[in-house]
């Protein structure tokens, strides 16, 4: 009786073993949730196609470590290349895939972004997602040639620490801060004499129609009678859709012709698609973002389970079994939209639970800028800069831009910084990645600082946290010295060479 | 690789037997590494000595009717010529690893072009002692033997010495036309 009892407890235990494996080696070679399998949380904004494991991990089952490697570094520059690219990239995997670096990719393997930027390791995860030493410049910048000790006069007793978060250098995007720039730039003012932004000067300054011409427009506007409401059309009629023809049947009956046609297809809450159909550079930046980013194309969609079946050998499942399978064990996929429930960064809380689409920032039928490019971020963002904006001399120029009291193009607006404009052709475009000019913030310098202020004065203000904390209220108390010896290097040239 | 390796040989002597430079071969026997580098560099150097004449010193030195700069797109200038030669090598880089390629210099304006291995070195002693030859030679980088050739970069145009001798970055200032300036380096991986 004792010995059965034993061989009834193997076997439950042998069972349980196996059907515990089975349960999860199901959700990893076939379907179903895997939050259980992650080996850490996600870096950053990350988080919000964590559960899309295909997203980045794409190599085969049972792969080889160096294609796994190649795989999963592939999928990080089809997501970045536009912001590498963009960025001039100080150090692209271009540059080192000549055989004559090999001798670098023992220190650092600059060919492969996770040598830097490794996942699922928040506890050792620096700002800009770095998951190296923050010396690490030390690993090639030290010796022979590239010594910059040796290079640079001034830099003989600077610390590695510092050449990445002093707001010197950046490893990859050096726009506003390499040599010839400094010195280019070295001598501007803090401020400019006539400090405006130019494209959004263009923007602003767009002529508004005659009252003739809005009352034949108002005479022409298409919407069904049930849907009309003259407070609407009096505010569409001001805005830049009125101005180039677009009507109400235009967003709510996109493919209807005729009255008829627009009657019958009329839809009351059109679409994001409807907006993207026509603005496609916003809606394009806008999933490089992370207002809205689980739109972006390359977030893997759930495992189909045929497929996933066939991977692991079944070659032609039963119709019932992948029937059930999707039934019941389907991959989870993230949200379509994000929400303010998820977001990582401190958010009111009387915003918690709203989806981030076109309208939550744009009303449809007004064109109502301050909401747009202030009042819309400040419904949400409760941080220290945000709730400092309306006491700064940035809002103090904006305010007098709304009075009439300032020129075109002159305030400064949440908008202005984080979703900077560009004139191309004539046209304005609203760049919708508000986050393109942060991570690190120097990449703001270029893309606005400079259309008002030196760009000394810029630098020296964006590696102050506490003026960025208080929205640039008063003067950098922190000085860079970077133009200073870029200036000197110029004027009292040694016998160091460059790079 | 292998085949890449091959459809480029073929490549190759396509070209040589369209320009008439060679003797008729026929595919299968393919090229030594030698003859498929100096053929590369016969195209490399060609493009680079058109450009650098016909575009950058007849436009920024003798018409004078646009710069050309490090910074081209801030300045809106002509890419200069040894960027140029970088790009297409870089270009070249994202798109094989069946051969690579790079200029260097001893005296280098940019730290990044000097030499990195012992062979570098040795062949960019060479072609600068031992005017108007080519060196060859073959070294293991990163666990993988390479057939490497150096071949003499020449100061084609007055455009050259001229903007070497006058960068505040130039480790060297007596250049002249027809000097040696540094050497396009040619790498293959050797089966």
């Amino acid at each position: 009786m004792k010995l059965n009892r034993t061989y009834l407890f193997w076997a439950l235990w042998a069972f349980l073993t196996v059907f515990v494996a089975a349960i999860g080696a199901r959700a990893l070679y076939v379907s179903g949730d895997r939050t259980a399998f992650l080996p850490g949380d996600t870096t950053g904004v990350h988080h919000q196609f964590e559960v899309a494991c295909e997203t980045c991990h794409t190599s085969p089952d049972f792969s080889d470590t160096s294609k796994i490697t190649k795989d999963l570094n592939k999928t990080c520059v089809t997501c970045h290349k536009d912001e590498l690219k963009a960025s001039n990239d100080s150090h692209p995997i271009k540059k080192f895939k000549n055989p004559r670096m090999a001798a670098y990719w023992e220190k650092i393997d600059a060919r492969f972004c996770t040598s830097c930027h490794l996942e699922h390791q928040p506890e050792d995860t620096l700002p800009g997602m770095v998951t190296l030493a923050a010396d690490f410049c030390v690993a090639c910048h030290s010796e022979g040639d590239q010594d910059v000790r040796k290079n640079r006069e001034s830099h003989a007793d600077l610390g590695y620490e510092t050449c990445a978060s002093s707001g010197c250098h950046n490893f990859h995007d050096n726009r506003a801060l390499y040599e010839d720039f400094l010195v280019k730039h070295g001598n501007e003012d803090w401020l400019h004499p006539e400090p405006k932004v130019a494209a959004a000067a263009l923007a602003r300054d767009r002529p508004r129609g005659g009252e003739d011409e809005i009352s034949m427009y108002l005479a022409s506007l298409d919407a069904i009678e049930s849907a009309r409401d003259a407070d609407i059309e009096h505010e569409w009629a001001a805005t830049v859709h009125a101005a180039n023809e677009v009507g109400c049947a235009s967003c709510h009956a996109v493919d209807a012709d005729t009255p008829e046609e627009i009657e019958e297809q009329w839809v009351a809450t059109p679409s994001e698609a409807v907006c993207s159909d026509c603005h496609r550079a916003a809606a394009k930046t806008f999933a490089l973002g992370r207002h809205g980013m689980r739109r972006h194309p390359e977030i893997a969609k759930p495992r189909k389970a045929k497929s996933a079946l066939k991977a692991i050998g079944i070659k032609n499942p039963p119709e019932s079994l992948v029937s059930a399978i999707e039934t019941y064990l389907v991959d989870p996929a993230p949200p379509e939209m994000m929400s303010t429930a998820e977001a990582r960064v401190s958010l009111r809380p009387d915003a918690i639970g709203q989806d981030l689409t076109c309208t939550t920032c744009h009303n449809p039928h007004s064109e109502d800028v301050n909401f747009t490019a202030v009042e819309a971020c400040l419904t949400c963002h409760n941080d220290d800069h945000s709730l400092a904006y309306k006491s700064s001399p940035h809002f103090a120029l904006w305010s007098a831009e709304l009075a009439g009291d300032g020129p075109a193009g002159s305030g400064v607006t949440c908008a202005t910084c984080h979703m900077p404009q560009t004139e191309k052709g004539g046209k304005v475009l609203t760049n919708h990645n508000q986050n393109d000019t942060l991570r690190p913030n120097e990449k703001m310098i270029r893309a606005t600082c400079m259309s008002c202020h030196g760009l000394g004065f810029a630098i020296d203000a964006l590696a102050d946290p506490a003026l960025v904390a208080n929205n640039f209220s008063g003067q950098p108390m922190r000085h860079i010295e970077s133009i200073d010896w870029a200036l000197k290097r110029v004027e009292q040239p040694a016998t160091d060479a460059n790079q | 690789m292998y085949n890449n390796f091959g459809k480029l040989k073929a490549a190759v002597l396509g070209g040589a037997l369209a320009l008439g430079a060679m003797q008729p071969a026929t595919a299968e026997e393919g090229l030594d590494y030698q003859t498929v580098s100096d053929l590369l560099h016969l195209v490399m150097s060609s493009d680079r000595t058109v450009y650098t004449r016909m575009i950058v010193n007849r436009l920024a030195v003798q018409e004078k009717v646009i710069t050309a700069s490090e910074h081209f797109e801030d300045d809106k200038a002509l890419v200069l010529p040894a960027q140029m030669f970088r790009f297409g090598s870089e270009m070249v880089a994202e798109e094989t690893d069946a051969f690579s390629y790079s200029l260097l210099s001893l005296w280098p304006i940019n730290k990044q072009n000097a030499p990195t291995t012992p062979l570098e070195i040795e062949g960019l002693e060479y072609i600068a002692e031992n005017i108007g030859e080519n060196f060859y030679g073959t070294e293991e980088l990163g666990g993988q033997e390479y057939f490497t050739a150096v071949y003499p970069d020449i100061a084609v145009a007055e455009a050259c010495s001229k903007c070497h001798n006058e960068h505040k970055d130039s480790p060297r200032t007596d250049f002249e036309g027809g000097d040696v300036m540094g050497g396009v380096v040619i790498r293959i991986p050797m089966d």
